[in-house]
């Protein structure tokens, strides 16, 4: 078990290098520069020069790396070219709770919203209700959440007036203000999951309830209620557990846009700033935080089989 | 962002659209629930005169001396002052002293500034002439070097004359002057707290200690800016405002549906796009008129096919401008011949368009300087178009079709915006759109934008008599001769073409009709000093 942890974490070590040096080196390779894009338009090739030297940027690339990657695992993030603001501070502490708040809530909001339609559209398989779930689905998945975030925003907050169109407020500070303002972007980023959710559960069920020991709990007479809700859908659990843990990657791409869209100061908003002033430190500490949080929630999903699934404790 | 008191305009918003009735019913409960919980956020909002105004353009720093963004000088503007402001009284923009009382011109190359008694900073620092003087050498010879270094080459000397009293002597007589030193676009005027930078070095920018007529306070990052009336202002009654908050904000709809749902006072930029959904929203107010602009499209004169004058003026001569400005302005900008502006009171012709001076659409005109080109084959270039700038690839796509006309098949390429300004610096283009904004003085309209192998000349152009005007005129400080040699150099500029210029633009702001007392002034500025909210 040990030796397993150990590997585990070796493993998650290597592919984080590998990541680090990826988007170290895409950034780099990509065509832009930094400080042309700090000095606007209008600028001296002195004032140029002198940014360059003291940014670093005329050492050669692997120095460059190298720096920064050895700072960085000293817990040194760098500070910002442009805002000169420590990147741990902002980028961890500020941005990172922000995303997370988001992604939370919008899987919280999958889950709650996805599985009972899923359920309810099993039970009612081939029924008008079904069919109608289905075309929500099928919508919900091929919406563009920047699209569907601007017409919510549009109908929820201009036309109606419901809900603030922009802003964060962290709920673990004050929870109402904060819940108010993240559910507009937590229904535009969990559309796609909804939808996804309700097809996984639907599809599972489905096949579920054409067990024998469904039809063993029917014949012992308990209640279809308990049938489906108790004996049924526990069993979706480890598909979604499994579904969820690999769509982590496009529920954080999800978040660029809904950021940017509701204007919350995330890590999605970060990386395109970033990306755009090609801030390679800003994009470091993004990548890294992104891919940790991938490979860390997929090790979760791993070590979770065995408490969901009690055949799967057995083979201990 | 705390303290939007989203609850008041929800209830408000309610009472009007459902009744009362409705609004006890359904929402009563929610409201009841989040006041109980008891937000600090909110009882702020409650305070008369905060306003919250978008920003949706990216802001580098707050250090006057070091930021080339007009979205980061509109805030320092509100911060900080200049030796001299610009003024607009809706016709003419003018240069007046700010933190100066006085500004005399000794001789035409010595200038005397007395200062405002008893002005300090927000750190509670004396602005003297002591502080005159450490700005003006932080721009000249600072170290980081900063970006507007250029506008001070020419000053040779300053004397303290009295704690008050500050003497510049310049080199040569110095026509750019009254932009160099103002506080706004110039920049290099600003006067910073000497204490502040000593304290901050280069954090200075997210620390910004001015004499304005507020104070900074804090800088979320992809958040807000916080601002905070100075009470110790040095002009009278102002700032009106206790509070204001620039709220960062990307993408430009989100702000325009938080301004129609009164989440926020107004934008500092209101896309063109977006301009006639404003004009119909009968809650908010537009500001706007053609500013000290011009925008074109550059051709690379350092290489073929447009190292051949005759083709570059066949491409100045084809666009059609009216249908540019109807396509890729919406229709807002106006038909520009010659790079001078509208704003520059004393050079701008009013009558341009029947002086026969610049460069207009004549397809005739453009085929026989096609006929006479060197190359009389399909000439096919490269048009490097990015999503950037005030109008994105709508100027490539409209432009490529006129080009087809006299022969020269346009490839337009997509690139991102990081890309594309690294590719034009570098000159690795046949065509490129693009635009110099919030200029009020001919000189830093074209001097050393097209400047023989000056840093900021992509397009390569060459000529030494177009230096010369321009370098004669930065001495002359009759506005009717320096008209004269401007006209000269611009006769040059639009008769070998390196570029064809197509439109002055409008720069929108938008506020709601709350917002009163708001001075706008052509030169993209969202100074705060007397606005106050009803």
């Amino acid at each position: 078990m040990l030796l397993h942890a150990l590997a585990r974490i070796g493993q998650t070590l290597a592919v984080l290098f590998v990541v680090s040096v990826a988007s170290f080196g895409l950034l780099k390779l990509a065509p832009g520069d930094p400080v042309q894009i700090m000095l606007g338009s209008e600028y001296s090739p002195e004032a140029y020069e002198s940014l360059v030297a003291e940014m670093g940027l005329d050492q050669p690339f692997l120095v460059q790396y190298a720096h920064w990657a050895l700072n960085f695992v000293q817990g040194d993030w760098g500070t910002s070219f442009v805002a000169h603001t420590d990147i741990f501070t902002h980028a961890f502490k500020e941005a990172l709770p922000v995303t997370l708040t988001l992604a939370s809530f919008s899987l919280a909001f999958a889950i709650l919203i996805g599985v009972p339609l899923g359920v309810l559209s099993a039970v009612k398989k081939d029924t008008a209700f079904d069919a109608g779930a289905a075309v929500f689905a099928l919508t919900g998945t091929a919406f563009p959440s920047f699209l569907l975030g601007i017409l919510l925003i549009w109908f929820f907050g201009v036309k109606l007036g419901l809900f603030p169109v922009m802003g964060y407020v962290s709920p673990w500070q004050d929870f109402w203000t904060g819940i108010y303002h993240i559910i507009l972007p937590s229904l535009t980023l969990s559309t796609y999951f909804i939808a996804m959710i309700t097809r996984l559960t639907r599809a599972t069920l489905i096949e579920v309830l054409e067990q024998p020991y469904i039809a063993a709990a029917r014949a012992r007479g308990e209640p279809n209620w308990r049938v489906i809700w108790v004996h049924g859908v526990r069993n979706i659990a480890m598909p979604l557990v499994t579904i969820l843990g690999l769509q982590l990657g496009v529920l954080l791409q999800g978040t660029v846009l809904t950021e940017t869209v509701f204007n919350l100061p995330g890590i999605g908003q970060m990386l395109t700033s970033a990306v755009l002033g090609r801030e390679y430190a800003v994009v470091q500490a993004g990548v890294m935080m992104t891919a940790t949080l991938f490979i860390g929630v997929n090790l979760l999903v791993d070590l979770s089989y065995p408490l969901l699934d009690p055949r799967l404790r057995d083979r201990k | 962002m705390t303290d939007i008191d989203h609850r008041k305009i929800l209830a408000e918003r309610l009472s009007t659209q459902l009744g009362r009735r409705t609004l006890l019913k359904g929402m009563g409960a929610g409201i009841v629930a989040a006041g109980v919980s008891g937000i600090p956020g909110v009882a702020r909002a409650q305070q008369s005169g905060h306003i919250k105004i978008a920003s949706v353009k990216v802001i580098d720093t707050l250090d006057p001396h070091f930021t080339g963004f007009l979205s980061a000088i509109q805030i320092i503007n509100n911060i900080h002052n200049g030796l001299l402001k610009i003024t607009y009284d809706g016709e003419t923009v003018r240069f007046e002293p700010d933190l100066a009382e006085t500004w005399d011109l000794e001789d035409d190359k010595t200038h005397l500034f007395k200062l405002r008694d008893g002005v300090k900073f927000h750190d509670g620092t004396p602005c003297d002439a002591e502080a005159v003087k450490f700005s003006l050498l932080r721009v000249r010879d600072g170290k980081p070097t900063s970006p507007h270094a250029w506008k001070l080459s020419l000053l040779d000397e300053i004397e303290i004359v009295d704690p008050l009293t500050v003497r510049l002597k310049f080199s040569k007589p110095y026509a750019f002057l009254p932009v160099a030193l103002n506080g706004s676009t110039g920049r290099a005027g600003t006067i910073v707290s000497p204490a502040a930078v000593e304290k901050y070095g280069t954090e200075y920018g997210r620390n910004p200690v001015g004499t304005g007529p507020f104070k900074f306070v804090s800088w979320k990052e992809n958040d807000a800016i916080e601002l905070e009336a100075n009470p110790d202002y040095f002009e009278p009654g102002l700032p009106k405002l206790e509070r204001a908050t620039f709220v960062l904000m990307r993408e430009a709809s989100t702000a325009l549906a938080a301004l129609f749902s009164g989440q926020i006072d107004g934008m500092t930029d209101c896309p063109m796009q977006l301009v006639d959904q404003v004009a119909a929203f009968p809650e908010a107010e537009l500001y706007g008129a053609i500013e000290g602009n011009y925008t074109f499209v550059g051709m690379n004169c350092r290489r073929a096919p447009f190292d051949d004058m005759n083709l570059r003026r066949a491409v100045a001569w084809a666009l059609d401008r009216e249908t540019l400005v109807k396509q890729a302005y919406f229709g807002k900008a106006q038909q520009a011949y010659t790079p001078i502006s509208p704003p520059m009171s004393g050079f701008f012709d009013p009558n341009i368009a029947e002086s026969g001076r610049g460069q207009w659409f004549d397809l005739v005109k453009a085929k026989e300087f096609r006929s006479k080109a060197a190359n009389q084959g399909e000439v096919e270039v490269n048009y490097i178009m990015a999503e950037r700038g005030p109008v994105g690839t709508r100027i490539a796509q409209t432009v490529a079709p006129m080009l087809e006309q006299i022969g020269i098949k346009v490839n337009l390429e997509l690139i991102e915006p990081a890309a594309w300004v690294s590719r034009r610096n570098s000159g690795e283009f046949d065509l490129y759109d693009f635009e110099w904004v919030a200029d009020l003085d001919p000189d830093e309209t074209i001097y050393p934008e097209f400047k023989s192998d000056g840093a900021w000349n992509f397009c390569g152009w060459k000529n030494t008599d177009f230096d010369d005007y321009c370098a004669k005129a930065q001495v002359v400080l009759d506005v009717a001769e320096r008209r004269k040699l401007y006209y000269a150099a611009e006769d040059l500029l639009m008769d070998e073409a390196p570029i064809a210029v197509m439109a002055h633009m409008p720069i929108y702001k938008v506020f709601s009709k709350k917002v009163q007392g708001f001075n706008y002034i052509p030169a993209d500025l969202v100074n705060l000093h007397t606005v106050s909210l009803a």
